[in-house]
């Protein structure tokens, strides 16, 4: 089989896979009222999965860990947070931090290449 | 579910609009970018469109056109891609009850538009309409549901062919910074509601497992295992906190 005819295989079963993921628990998990404990640990997937989305992204966000004072990600989340936190406002948190990030990615080149 | 009168559809409807707008505007540049990627890094461009329409989840997709670069098997590739894609099990089983009512065949269909940010805004209103004594099946309605899942799905798609087709005409800065649109976007979920102390211990126990796990492996799991630790550290602290309180 050509490559481009094993990678469109690729897409199409992850495609479904993904689906199946999506679908089949939510479909069981309709049916059924959890137990008071169950129900408590999944109103705690949200804040969890979120932490573990931004954990990566942040701290990594070239593959390895950056220290601090290297990394835009993580030094334009601390005001995008604030901004989160203050505004209350999604659209206001988005633009704040693609604009912060992108100022202080080209004030780190600027202080990379100075030096 | 609420009484289905025209206008009562019309609001939810308006109302998955509403709360769609910040997912559609972060979805289409981040699309866009994954458009301009894929096609840089030597995919056709309807095969990044495809892999928009049909996977339809950003991290696993930026990872499809890293490991289609290294060239890897396509066993590997599929087993890695969906343990990344994991944590979509989670949604659903987190968001079951708010579908209770739902006819069968709307509940597959609805199941199509759960990525990480339609998950949370939905966990978002399900949790702020709790505070109010309102129960999650009548905050989830269909018409709410299908009009937020269906703007960001068509702005992803969208975005994926706009940057398919410009490809290597967007300056690779602005294609980077426009990338922080999906970080941003997670720490407005997290932080908007005024998480409590269980809720953001799940939050930071998450991301250092999550990260953790990724120092050590490369395979995927590091968001379930992030995600099913965080919560487990929230309930625990949340039923503890519960259980002073009755003292």
């Amino acid at each position: 089989m050509s490559r481009t005819g094993a990678l469109v295989i690729v897409i199409l079963v992850v495609g479904a896979g993904t689906y199946l993921l999506r679908a089949v628990p939510l479909a069981l998990g309709s049916r059924a009222t959890p137990a008071a404990a169950v129900a408590r640990w999944l109103s705690y997937v949200t804040p969890a999965t979120l932490g573990a989305l931004l954990g990566p992204l942040l701290l990594m966000p070239e593959g390895a860990l950056l220290p601090p004072w290297a990394n835009a990600a993580l030094l334009a989340a601390i005001p995008t947070a604030a901004v989160a936190r203050l505004s209350r406002s999604l659209l206001a948190t988005i633009a704040a931090g693609v604009i912060l990030y992108a100022a202080i990615g080209a004030l780190l080149a600027w202080v990379g290449a100075s030096q | 579910m609420s009484a289905p009168t025209t206008s009562g559809r019309r609001a939810e409807a308006l109302s998955g609009l509403r709360d769609a707008l910040p997912i559609v505007l972060a979805y289409a540049p981040v699309g866009a970018t994954f458009g301009v990627v894929a096609v840089s890094s030597g995919l056709p461009i309807w095969m990044a469109c495809l892999l928009s329409l049909a996977i339809y989840s950003g991290a696993s997709q930026f990872i499809f056109v890293t490991l289609a670069a290294a060239l890897a098997g396509p066993v590997s590739m599929i087993v890695t891609l969906l343990l990344v894609n994991l944590r979509h099990a989670l949604y659903g089983a987190t968001l079951g009850r708010a579908f209770a009512r739902w006819p069968e065949g709307r509940k597959w269909l609805g199941a199509w538009g759960l990525t990480d940010e339609v998950f949370a805004v939905l966990g978002a209103r399900i949790t702020t309409s709790a505070a109010r004594g309102e129960a999650p099946e009548r905050v989830i309605t269909p018409p709410y549901h299908f009009v937020l899942a269906f703007a960001a799905y068509a702005a992803w798609v969208g975005g994926t062919v706009v940057g398919a087709l410009i490809g290597e005409a967007v300056p690779t800065q602005v294609a980077a910074a426009l990338t922080y649109a999906l970080p941003a976007l997670f720490l407005a979920l997290l932080l908007n509601q005024r998480p409590t102390r269980p809720q953001l211990a799940a939050a930071l126990l998450g991301a250092l497992i999550a990260v953790a796990v990724r120092q050590l492996t490369t395979s995927g799991v590091d968001i379930v295992a992030g995600a099913v630790a965080g919560a487990t550290l929230g309930a625990l602290l949340a039923a503890r906190a519960e259980r002073r309180a009755a003292m």
